[in-house]
């Protein structure tokens, strides 16, 4: 009963494609790829493995009235060689699929279906329903409810460890372009009993802000409360400074009680997490020049926990020639680790990360080259760096259909040798003027 | 103490509904109704004609949805707040490409003719995010959630 309630409801938003056919604005985008992988597993056998993959997406809107429309992506898997992952040969996922209806007035909408709340400190996928509106002197309020989105089975129990449904939403309030403040929450069902995890419920609240009192400075982040720790959760913020339009300083700080924070997480059964771990980065990111032929950001962040610390700094410079056509970049980073985050075995984690690329797009075809090495201040299972190039050439057969094609080679602690290719086939109609994937 | 849940959502959304038809007495007009979203086809978007009104100073400044770096590596802080915002130009999937309970392709894999693009977890990832991992579990959790998926199973038991 509670699965067939559960999945009934987006499965409604399906019977709206017969209409989704007569939409005034209809977008398609379809991904079909199949890969191939020679995997040289170390002191194992060589494996072939050639997954096809079709990703699928549908927004038809205009229907009914002209304010409702129909939203759906997923994916499916098929395995044309030996089994890319699991016992199972096949996969498949409905990311989203919701019918919205927009009312005229109040910034008003109600969802039906699978979709993603992204409200305040809220990020959950939901089987369900959820509104929202605005009302008068600057508030608004949202809400939803609905069957939670449950995975795979945790190993060796028979859940997933999340409780059956889920509530929440967010009330806010916003004044002019200077000050926006937001109350949100989200309270789950009881977490099942576990075998062999530990478990605890999903139910936070918290509250955000956004705050610009000029141009030149803007303030915005987030803090979460774990109801049942009784403890904050996480503190998120970050203050950016923009003395004029091509230059942004920004400083960042967050906080976490890790218990708090993961507690519904069964995986890795948080609430057994000691309850003064706590994870604390703080760091400042310099960045010149956005969307113009040069962009460079400098950056620095420093990371502390209670088994030790961390600092990582370095850049990135992206270029852009050719009424930006022709696209490259290069970055440095150095992650300055204590041993306690090296991997078992290993005596440091300290590594620098080397990065660049380049790209160029035309009207016929598009071509890309990219290169990324890590190096370790120490030897990983007794390799001292991993390294992945790629190679992409594609042809645009028509404005809305590409075809193009992959092959990376690279070396890494797990894979002596890792070749893999790939050949894909996109179709992209927009056929309204909202923007699409960009 | 399911029933107690699902009436207690039925109420709170049946309450959104009455107060969405009562909301003629909003003052204020439909801001969405002139976001790129509901253009109709042909008809361009000028962000900065209201974005950047000083003047008028009742909308968010243009400088605080630039994509700048710094706005790329926080973009969840703002999404969270007004993801409407984000949908005027990026549909769903784009968020989906990272953030989904159930990923099949690294995203860099999927758009690996899209460099300039800032994908998670480019290269060796799997051997990185042991480190990582113990560095920043909130930063795994922004993304991953709690989808326990069978390839994190293979080893987290």
């Amino acid at each position: 009963m509670k699965m067939t309630v559960s999945r009934i409801i987006p499965f409604i938003s399906l019977l709206a494609l017969p209409g989704a056919a007569l939409a005034a604005d209809i977008s398609i985008d379809s991904t079909t790829m199949v890969r191939f992988s020679q995997l040289d597993v170390s002191g194992g056998d060589k494996q072939d493995i050639t997954p096809a993959t079709q990703f699928l997406g549908l927004d038809a809107k205009g229907l009914g009235n002209g304010n409702l429309s129909l939203h759906l992506h997923g994916w499916g898997r098929v395995d044309l060689g030996e089994t890319s992952y699991g016992d199972s040969k096949s996969a498949g996922d409905l990311s989203y699929g919701y019918l919205r209806y927009r009312y005229d007035k109040a910034e008003a909408d109600i969802r039906a279906g699978r979709f993603f709340v992204r409200e305040g400190i809220v990020n959950e996928q939901v089987d369900g329903i959820s509104a929202r509106t605005g009302l008068p002197f600057g508030f608004a309020i949202s809400a939803f409810g609905g069957a939670t989105i449950h995975t795979e089975d945790l190993y060796g129990e028979s859940s997933d460890g999340k409780g059956d449904y889920l509530a929440g939403g967010r009330l806010n309030y916003r004044y002019k372009g200077v000050l926006e403040l937001g109350v949100s929450g989200v309270y789950e069902d009881e977490a099942p009993t576990l075998v062999n995890h530990v478990n605890g419920s999903n139910r936070k609240v918290g509250g955000d802000i956004w705050l610009s009192p000029h141009r030149v400075i803007e303030l915005v982040g987030h803090t979460s409360y774990n109801t049942e720790t009784s403890e904050i959760a996480e503190h998120r913020y970050r203050l950016n400074l923009r003395p004029s339009t091509d230059l942004t300083i920004s400083g960042e700080f967050s906080e976490q009680r890790d218990q708090s924070l993961l507690y519904g997480w069964a995986m890795f059964s948080a609430p057994l997490i000691n309850p003064d771990d706590k994870s604390r980065i703080s760091g400042v990111t310099v960045a010149y020049g956005a969307a113009k032929p040069v962009t460079l950001s400098l950056d620095y962040k420093h990371y502390d926990r209670e088994t030790g610390s961390a600092d990582r700094y370095g850049g990135d410079l992206k270029l852009s020639f050719l009424d930006n056509s022709l696209r490259s970049g290069m970055g440095y980073h150095y992650l300055d680790a204590d041993s306690a985050f090296a991997i078992a075995g290993t005596a440091s984690a300290s590594y620098h990360t080397l990065r660049a690329y380049a790209m160029h797009d035309t009207k016929s075809y598009f071509a890309a080259v990219d290169a990324i090495g890590q190096f370790f201040d120490e030897k990983i299972h007794n390799e001292d760096s991993a390294y992945e190039a790629s190679l992409s050439l594609g042809f645009h057969l028509t404005p809305v259909l590409a075809l193009s094609g992959d092959i990376s080679y690279g070396k890494n602690p797990n894979y002596q040798d890792e070749t893999k290719g790939l050949v894909r086939l996109t179709y992209n109609s927009t056929l309204d003027t909202t923007g699409g994937k960009k | 103490m399911r029933f107690f849940h699902i009436t207690a959502t039925a109420a709170v959304l049946a309450g959104l509904i009455f107060l969405v038809s009562c909301s003629g007495m909003k003052a204020s007009p439909d801001r969405f109704s002139s976001h790129a979203e509901y253009l109709s086809a042909g008809q361009q978007a000028v962000c900065s004609e209201c974005h950047q009104n000083e003047q008028k100073g009742t909308l968010k400044d243009m400088a605080s949805i630039n994509h700048s770096p710094v706005f790329v590596k926080s973009h969840g802080l703002y999404a969270s707040t007004d993801d409407r915002l984000c949908a005027s130009c990026h549909k769903s999937s784009f968020c989906n490409d990272c953030h989904a309970s159930r990923s099949e392709i690294k995203p860099s894999t999927l758009y690996g003719y899209r460099p300039d693009r800032d994908m998670p977890h480019r290269g060796d990832f799997m051997t990185l995010h042991k480190i990582e991992g113990k560095l920043d579990p909130a930063s795994c959790y922004t993304c991953h959630g709690r989808s326990n998926n069978e390839r994190c199973m293979a080893c987290h038991r």
